[in-house]
């Protein structure tokens, strides 16, 4: 090893030497950066959350329709129509047979009795309301159906909803990309 | 005896492996919501015309209503205007054997939405409105059996798939490529 390699080794254990004795610097964390990004994912996901006026949190297994449409989504009693059942208000009120028809033992001339009854009682807790709070009712059913659902299903849940007095129905679909 | 003092030391936390973490769980939990945007799309039900509480209105329109109603059928659509089913024999209002615009892929089971022919039905009711040009309702019917994404495909179509409806409802007019966008639905057979 030539003296100058010897120097060059030496210096640069002297180097190491010395960074070992330098005392650890703490390190401070900048909160301010780190604040605006909660901030911006905070409004971002309430946004997100509050841009519909109602929330549709599909049943397991429901396809929902996918559709061309961009129509938002107005406000209205939601009903939900799988292959499993209609649910209501976060209650099964009919069963669905295998062959994806409304149990004919709940149903007289499309009229579907348990869901009649639920719409009816709904319907006069909203009237109520609307009257208390001064505002029309919108008297709007949002039909939340799969999309395998039959048509002549679809038919008997929206001659119920319009004998409960709904006078509009709106199809909830999921936008296609 | 003296007694002993103790000075309270004041210890921050480190937030460093915290914030390590954090920084990790939130790409991680966005990642892996799944986000849906919901649409909705608005049906009537069929007006009863004989409604004693219903007034007539006032400035009638001036054009003959185009009545505009589409079938949809197992093996397509059959498609009537004031009552006439398009392509029906002579004399008869409505062939009961053959649809207007037959299915896309015959022989293809219900639940495959794509067999009915969604083109040919669009473009036939872009023929309508360019005679039509003020006409919008529609009234949409379907056998039993049909499921309901065949019956949303279809009202996509008799809109125009291109059709953007969400400005419009907020006031702006209505684009060009929207045909007929207001569906009443009929009780099918």
């Amino acid at each position: 090893m030539t003296p100058d390699q010897q120097a060059f080794l030496a210096k640069k254990k002297e180097k190491a030497a010395a960074r070992r004795q330098r005392p650890e610097e703490k390190g401070e964390l900048g909160m301010t950066s780190l604040m605006d990004i909660v901030s911006i994912i905070v409004v971002y996901l309430l946004k997100s959350y509050a841009s519909d006026p109602v929330v549709i949190n599909p049943t397991a297994g429901q396809k929902i329709p996918l559709s061309t449409a961009d129509a938002p989504m107005q406000d209205g009693i939601p009903i939900f129509i799988t292959l499993r059942g209609i649910t209501f208000d976060n209650k099964k009120v009919v069963s669905m047979t295998a062959d994806g028809d409304i149990d004919p033992t709940t149903v007289s001339n499309h009229l579907i009795g348990p869901l009649y009854d639920a719409l009816a009682e709904e319907v006069d807790k909203a009237k109520q309301m609307a009257e208390n709070t001064g505002k029309p009712w919108a008297a709007r059913a949002i039909l939340v159906g799969d999309q395998d659902l039959k048509f002549s299903a679809l038919v008997d849940v929206m001659y119920t909803a319009g004998r409960a007095e709904f006078a509009d129905y709106s199809f909830c679909v999921i936008r296609k990309s | 005896m003296p007694s002993k003092k103790f000075e309270e030391e004041e210890v921050q936390a480190n937030l460093l492996p915290v914030m390590n973490i954090m920084f990790l769980l939130i790409p991680a939990l966005l990642l892996a919501m799944e986000f849906a945007s919901m649409a909705s799309i608005s049906v009537s039900p069929p007006r009863i015309t004989n409604n004693p509480t219903e007034k007539p209105p006032e400035d009638p329109p001036k054009e003959k209503p185009l009545n505009l109603k589409v079938f949809v059928m197992e093996d397509g659509y059959r498609v009537s205007a004031d009552s006439q089913q398009e392509g029906a024999e002579a004399g008869k209002t409505q062939d009961s054997s053959t649809p207007t615009i037959p299915l896309a892929k015959p022989g293809t089971p219900l639940n495959d939405y794509e067999r009915y022919d969604y083109v040919a039905l669009e473009a036939k009711v872009k023929q309508y409105k360019s005679l039509f040009p003020n006409e919008t309702i529609v009234t949409i019917s379907a056998e039993s059996k049909i499921p309901m994404q065949a019956m949303i495909n279809t009202m996509d179509a008799l809109a125009g798939r291109s059709c953007k409806l969400g400005k419009a409802l907020k006031g702006e007019a209505v684009p060009d490529d929207c045909y007929f966008w207001r569906t009443v639905m009929e009780g099918g057979a």
